[in-house]
């Protein structure tokens, strides 16, 4: 007899050693909020959601966008916006339509699949939100340096001391600063959160993968 | 049905059945508090589930599929464990005149050998000891059955390693 029968002996005499739970300390459990990691992604992804739509409110409000508008530049920013909404909305959802295939009763590796794929879901949006914003950025730097009477007067400026290039250069490396510092705030923050959240999914993902090779 | 008596029949079926539980929580944890913290996510997963439930499986296969799913990808360990109280000599502890001490002591390493192994090999243990058939077993877990069997095996040798190492 090999150790798991023997075990397998020992866990069938165990029946009925296990503690018994009244009815009434079930229903009490049914009302308990429960804390499974498709509930915290549920919270964190709608809360994604709701900061970079904040963000994209909180842009527009501010001094810089009213400088935006006095340009006249609707031909740009309006297909711009209706862009961003268009990507939340898409990917509101794709979203949706994934998490609502993730089913307990399922077997463990679709059930897994099925919430990394929700998970993929938010990380494209973040992706394609930063695309979205590097890429819009440049455009909005290309515009407001070709039409903005303030910057025009100030290359002007540094174009008749000979600093034009000099200029270009530490413009664009500000923003490529800037654009980087987000980037990286961003990774760290989802090495943090998701780290800790889906670490064990993905060992446990991974070790049924390797079964099936 | 309305909602209050499909609550009820929904408690009276896993008051029945709760052994079932049990046993999974057995497996996945290693103090009461965890023991209990488990068992409560594992019928808060079942009650969610329970509308999909259609009465065309036994409410036991049914449970042990969402039940193992729990316990490997939904829950998330609380870090309330400080209290660790060795569960053989708690919740579980067998009957003095059914075992001698030698063999006792053999079961609780035993035990304790399939604590260290991974999240889905104790699945595939807790089905073994479940008689489930090797068809079962794969299907549960999304992989196919000759390669269920295999890791089994390995399990096997895994365990002997860690028992005599």
């Amino acid at each position: 007899m090999d150790e798991l029968d023997k075990l397998k002996n020992a866990w069938k005499k165990e029946e009925n050693t296990y503690p018994k739970f009244s009815e009434k300390d079930i229903y009490a459990m049914l009302h308990r909020t429960s804390s499974s990691i498709v509930k915290w992604i549920m919270i964190i992804s709608i809360l994604e959601f709701v900061l970079w739509l904040g963000l994209s409110f909180l842009l527009k409000d501010n001094p810089g966008a009213k400088d935006l508008d006095s340009l006249n530049i609707d031909y740009i920013t309006t297909p711009m916006s209706v862009i961003s909404y268009g990507i939340i909305l898409y990917f509101v959802y794709i979203f949706y339509t994934r998490y609502k295939k993730i089913s307990t009763t399922d077997n463990v590796k679709t059930l897994m699949q099925n919430i990394l794929k929700t998970r993929k879901a938010v990380s494209a949006y973040i992706f394609v939100n930063i695309t979205y914003m590097a890429i819009s950025t440049i455009i909005l730097f290309i515009i407001v340096f070709n039409t903005h009477a303030g910057i025009i007067t100030i290359v002007h400026k540094f174009e008749k001391d000979g600093h034009l290039l000099m200029f270009y250069l530490v413009a664009f490396i500000f923003t490529i600063v800037f654009i980087g510092v987000f980037v990286l705030v961003m990774w760290l923050f989802y090495k943090l959160v998701y780290g800790m959240l889906l670490k064990r999914l993905y060992k446990n993902y991974e070790e049924l993968k390797k079964i099936d090779m | 049905m309305g909602s209050s008596s499909i609550e009820r029949s929904f408690v009276q079926q896993l008051q029945e059945n709760q052994n079932l539980i049990h046993k999974i929580c057995r497996l996945y944890t290693n103090n009461e508090d965890a023991h209990k913290d488990l068992f409560q996510e594992i019928t808060i997963q079942l009650w969610k589930a329970f509308p999909q439930f259609r009465g065309d499986s036994k409410f036991t296969t049914w449970a042990y599929r969402v039940g193992l799913n729990t316990a490997i990808t939904l829950y998330r360990k609380t870090k309330r464990t400080v209290n660790t109280i060795e569960f053989d000599n708690t919740l579980h502890k067998i009957n003095q005149d059914e075992y001698n001490y030698e063999e006792e002591e053999h079961i609780k390493l035993l035990y304790q050998g399939v604590q260290q192994l991974n999240d889905i090999e104790k699945a595939l243990v807790f089905m073994y000891l479940e008689d489930k058939d090797y068809t079962e077993i794969a299907e549960t877990l999304g992989i196919s059955e000759v390669n269920a069997r295999v890791k089994m095996n390995r399990i096997k040798g895994k365990l002997k390693k860690i028992l005599n190492p």
